[in-house]
C-alpha cells in the first residue's frame, strides 16, 4: 500500500505551510459516484495553535527546487532536507484523510523540480489521477508553476476547483531582486490565460468543469519596501481587471537569513489591517483611493473603516431609519450582515438607538 | 402557571394551546426550581389538539414549524421560554414575525436557531470518523444541540457508498446510514473492531497537524474561540494520549 512515511509528510508539509490560502469555498462540484463533493460556503476542519484553520491538506509534491527565491525556505541553495512524494502517495493520503473527515480537499503545490514543465506535469498527473482513478470529487486547489507551458495550465484547470499563482512581491523591481527567476509576466500571463478561458467556458456553457472556484493569489507583506497604498491598489486591480476571487496577504516571517531581506517579521497587525481594507474593497463598496494614499500606510491605531470615518466626520451621524444601504455599510461598527438586518427590521418598526445596537451585534 | 411538557413537538403544540391565553404562562420541558405557591400542570401530547394547533399556526406562517423543530433541538436552558414567546408573538400578530428584529422575542428565537444551525455547520468540519474492519465509518461526538440526524444528508452525499454511524454520546442516540436507509436509534455504547490501518492514519494526521502549525505565531485564544475545547475530546489531533 502507498502510505506516505511520517518523515516525508513532515518535510512536505513544513515547506507548504507558509502559503496562507486555505479556503475551500466557491465550488458546488457534485459527487459523481465516488467520494467527495464541494461545499460552496467552505468548511474548516480543525484549527492549529497559531489560530489558522485547516480546511485543505496543504502539501508540496516536492520541495526540490531549481529556483532561488530569496525568501523561500525551499530555495535551491538552502540547506534543508529534500523529499518528493509520488502521485499515488498524495492520492491515498487525500482519500484516507477525506474519508475520516479530517480535510475538505487537497491544496497541492510543488517546488520547481528539474524544470517548470516537469513540475507542472507532475502536479497535473496527480490531480488527474485523483479525479479519474480515485474518483475523488472533493475540493482541489492547485498551485500553478510560473513559466510552464500553456497547454499544461489549461488541462490542469479542467481538474482543479481553484488555481493560484503567487505574485508574492508587489512590484517588478522587488521581484527581480528577490525572486530572480520569476518575472511579473511569468505570473500574470497564466492568470490572464485562465481568466480568459474560464470566461469562454462559462459563456459557452461547456460540459465539465473549469476552475469553478476561480483564482487567487498571495502577496508577501514586509519583505520588500512597498507601502500599503501600493499593495491595495494592486489588490483592487487584481479584483477588477483580473477577476480574482481572493488576494491573500502573508506577513513576512524571516525563515531564511539573507542580506537582502529584513531580519524582523512584519507583524500580525499590518497583515490584519490589510485584510480589513481588503474586506472594505470586496463587501463594503470602498475604493482603494478612499482608504489610503498611494505612498501611505494604514493606521495601526484605527481600523481602515474607522479611519475613513474620522476623515469624513461631516457625513455623520447617520439616521438609521433613512440612510441608504451604501451609507449604513460605511458606519464603523455596522457590518454587512447588520446593515442588511437593519434594512429588514426598519420596514416593520421605527428603530431607536437601543435597537440599532442590537441589530449591530452578530 | 407552569406548564410541564416532554420536549416533543406535539406536546409543545398541545401546551401552547392551553398556555396561550395565560399571561403568566411558563413552558418547561426539563427540571425547574419551583417557588412557593407556583401552580403547575403536566401537559401530555394530544395528537388531535397538536394537529389543530399546527394547522392554525401554519396559516399564520407557513415556515413556523421548521423554526419550532430547530428551537426544540436547542440545548439552551431557556429554549422552551424562547420558543413559547416566539410562537405567542406569531399568534398575536397573525403573520410571520422572523424579520421583526425590534422584538426581543424574535431576536432571542433567531439567535437560538442560529446556534443550532451553526453547530451543524461546525460538525460538518469537526466530526471525526474512524474506519471499522467492515469498511463502515463510525463518528462519536457530543454536541450541545440535538443534531445527529441533521448531519446525515451532508455525509451521505459526500461519502457515497460508505455506510456510517454518527453517535451522540451524551444523548445516547445515533443516526445510521446502512448504505441504503437512514434511521435514528437509541445507542448506549458501540463495540468497535477498527481496521488494521486506522491507528496509522490517525498518527499521520497528528503528524500533519503538528507540522502545519507555525509555532512562532502562537495564538491559542484564537484557536479556542474557533474550535471550543469541549469539542476536542473526539478529535485525534487534540488527543495526544489516546
Amino acid at each position: 500500500m502507498g502510505m506516505i512515511s511520517e518523515e516525508k509528510l513532515k518535510i512536505l508539509t513544513e515547506s507548504a505551510k507558509y502559503d496562507v490560502s486555505c479556503s475551500s469555498s466557491g465550488s458546488g462540484r457534485k459527487n459523481a459516484g465516488g467520494i467527495g463533493n464541494g461545499y460552496v460556503a467552505g468548511c474548516c476542519h480543525s484549527f492549529t495553535p497559531d489560530g489558522r484553520c485547516i480546511s485543505l491538506l496543504k502539501i508540496l509534491l516536492s520541495n526540490d527546487c531549481i529556483f532561488n527565491c530569496r525568501y523561500c525556505m525551499s530555495r535551491a541553495d538552502s540547506d534543508v532536507e529534500r523529499a518528493t512524494a509520488t502521485p499515488e502517495e498524495i492520492c491515498e493520503l487525500t482519500i484516507d484523510f477525506y474519508k475520516r473527515n479530517y480535510i475538505e480537499g487537497l491544496f497541492l503545490s510543488s517546488a520547481v523540480v528539474r524544470s517548470p514543465n516537469h513540475a507542472m506535469e507532475q502536479l497535473l498527473l496527480t490531480v488527474k489521477k485523483l479525479r479519474t482513478e480515485y474518483n475523488f470529487h472533493g475540493y482541489i486547489h492547485l498551485k500553478g508553476i510560473p513559466h510552464a507551458d500553456e497547454r499544461l495550465v489549461h488541462e490542469a484547470a479542467r481538474y482543479a476547483d481553484r488555481m493560484s499563482y503567487n505574485i508574492e512581491l508587489p512590484t517588478e523591481r522587488s521581484l527581480k531582486l528577490l525572486a530572480p527567476q520569476k518575472s511579473k509576466e511569468s505570473l500574470l500571463a497564466p492568470m490572464k490565460q485562465l481568466q480568459r478561458e474560464r470566461r469562454i467556458f462559462r459563456e459557452e456553457k461547456r460540459k465539465g468543469h473549469f476552475l469553478p472556484a476561480g483564482q487567487t493569489t498571495q502577496l508577501i507583506v514586509g519583505a520588500s519596501p512597498e507601502r500599503d497604498g501600493q499593495i491595495l491598489r494592486l489588490t483592487q486591480s487584481l479584483y477588477r481587471q483580473t477577476g480574482l476571487k481572493r488576494v491573500y496577504f502573508s506577513s513576512y516571517v524571516p525563515v531564511v537569513h539573507d542580506a537582502l531581506l529584513p531580519d524582523t517579521p512584519a507583524g500580525a497587525l499590518r497583515e490584519h489591517r490589510l485584510y480589513q481594507a481588503d474586506w472594505l474593497l470586496r463587501f463594503y463598496g470602498f475604493d482603494a483611493e478612499e482608504i489610503v494614499g498611494e505612498d501611505g500606510d494604514l493606521s495601526p491605531d484605527f481600523d481602515p473603516k474607522c479611519a475613513w470615518a474620522l476623515r469624513n466626520m461631516h457625513l455623520f451621524p447617520v439616521e438609521v431609519n433613512r440612510a441608504p444601504l451604501e451609507m449604513l455599510l460605511r458606519v464603523p461598527g455596522i457590518g454587512a450582515r447588520s446593515a442588511y438586518k437593519i434594512m429588514e427590521a426598519r420596514r416593520y418598526a421605527r428603530l431607536g438607538s437601543k435597537i440599532s445596537k442590537k441589530c449591530a451585534s452578530p | 402557571m407552569i406548564y410541564f411538557y416532554d420536549g416533543t413537538k406535539d406536546a409543545f403544540l398541545t401546551a401552547f394551546l392551553l398556555a396561550y391565553p395565560d399571561e403568566d404562562a411558563v413552558l418547561v420541558s426539563g427540571a425547574k426550581q419551583l417557588s412557593i405557591g407556583q401552580k403547575t400542570v403536566f401537559v401530555r401530547a394530544d395528537p388531535e389538539r397538536a394537529r389543530r394547533a399546527a394547522i392554525r399556526l401554519l396559516e399564520l406562517d407557513k415556515d413556523c414549524l421548521h423554526d419550532l423543530d430547530l428551537l426544540l433541538r436547542s440545548g439552551q436552558k431557556d429554549r422552551d421560554t424562547v420558543a413559547f414567546e416566539y410562537f405567542r408573538l406569531i399568534a398575536a400578530r397573525g403573520c410571520p414575525v422572523r424579520k421583526m428584529l425590534a422584538e426581543d422575542a424574535v431576536i432571542a428565537a433567531m439567535e437560538c436557531i442560529r446556534r443550532v444551525g451553526f453547530e451543524v455547520h461546525r460538525f460538518h468540519g469537526f466530526l471525526r470518523f474512524m474506519e471499522c474492519e467492515s469498511g463502515a465509518l463510525y463518528a462519536p461526538f457530543s454536541p450541545d444541540n440535538d443534531i445527529c440526524d441533521m448531519l446525515v444528508p451532508h455525509f451521505r452525499t459526500r461519502l457515497g457508498l460508505f455506510p456510517f454511524v454518527i453517535h451522540d454520546i451524551g444523548r445516547r442516540k445515533a443516526a445510521v446510514y446502512d448504505g441504503e436507509h437512514v434511521f435514528t436509534a437509541p445507542l448506549e455504547r458501540a463495540e468497535l473492531a477498527l481496521s488494521a490501518d486506522e491507528t496509522a492514519w490517525q498518527d499521520l494526521w497528528k503528524k500533519y497537524y503538528k507540522s502545519v502549525n507555525i509555532p512562532s505565531r502562537e495564538r491559542l485564544k484564537q484557536m479556542r474561540s474557533y474550535m471550543p475545547v469541549r469539542y476536542w475530546k473526539f478529535m485525534p489531533e487534540k488527543n495526544e494520549n489516546s
